[in-house]
């Protein structure tokens, strides 16, 4: 039975995950969230959020999200561009995890590392109910 | 401050989008793509990824800084309410004071009610 996100305990560290930043990928968020920016073509870079969203995504190959999982808040920071078809490196750990109000939150805080140095960098809390969970 | 102004981005949103979304991160979560599902849950329907709306404001300060906003951009919200499909989300951003060596803008997401559906800052190197 796969462990589900809310179940992990506070300093739950995950493997460190690589990830392909492909380029047919990143075109296919940029279709699915509307932006045609040429910016990203003329740096062959992935759009920032979307490096997050694929690191998350990988990390969900894992573990299991109760149904009904809501976002709460975001931290997303870019420190250098990732260019399309690089390959990061995300490691990620469970930073918090609380019980309040018969929600479970979880504060989930990942860098993703390309040639070694942070590239973006993530804290993302979501909540589900407690029975969810 | 001293920074651009900063171009309001506004879009439709489509359950296709959603599903596309869906698709491209990899986040299937029943609540943003499964209507069955989701008319069960409080919400009464699907809802937007958060990170889908999310990119409203990226897409925004990615026009106004380009690569600038590629290599040293950043963002910290809060996710207020639901975007469902069918709705029109206004991303826009007011500037505020310089701090610590980086342009900073207060961002927001709005429904075509004017609801908040995301509040926070948004930084980029000057």
């Amino acid at each position: 039975m796969t462990v589900t996100l809310t179940e992990l305990p506070a300093g739950h560290e995950f493997e460190a995950i690589s990830i392909v930043m492909d380029a047919a990928r990143s075109r296919a968020y940029r279709v699915a969230t509307g932006d045609t920016l040429p910016v990203y073509d003329e740096q062959d870079a992935v759009p920032p959020l979307a490096v997050a969203a694929f690191a998350l995504g990988a990390l969900l190959e894992s573990v299991g999200l109760p149904p009904g999982t809501l976002h709460a808040n975001e931290l997303v920071r870019a420190h250098e561009a990732v260019p399309a078809g690089s390959t990061v490196e995300c490691r990620a750990r469970v930073a918090q995890r609380s019980l309040r109000a018969g929600r479970v939150f979880i504060v989930l805080e990942s860098e993703i590392m390309l040639n070694g140095a942070p590239a973006v960098t993530t804290r993302a809390t979501v909540l589900c109910e407690a029975e969810a969970s | 401050m001293n920074g651009p102004e900063v171009a309001p981005v506004t879009r439709r949103l489509t359950q296709a989008m959603l599903n596309a979304y869906a698709d491209a991160s990899g986040d299937h979560n029943p609540i943003h793509i499964d209507e069955a599902f989701a008319r069960t849950t409080a919400m009464g329907g699907t809802i937007a990824h958060g990170m889908l709306v999310l990119s409203l404001i990226s897409e925004m300060m990615a026009v106004a800084f380009g690569e600038r906003w590629l290599a040293s951009g950043s963002l910290d919200v809060r996710f207020r309410a639901p975007a469902r499909p069918g709705d029109t989300v206004t991303a826009r951003a007011a500037q505020q004071e310089a701090k610590d060596g980086r342009l900073r803008y207060a961002v927001e997401c709005v429904s075509q009610t004017g609801e908040a559906l995301i509040t926070g800052t948004a930084e980029v190197d000057r």
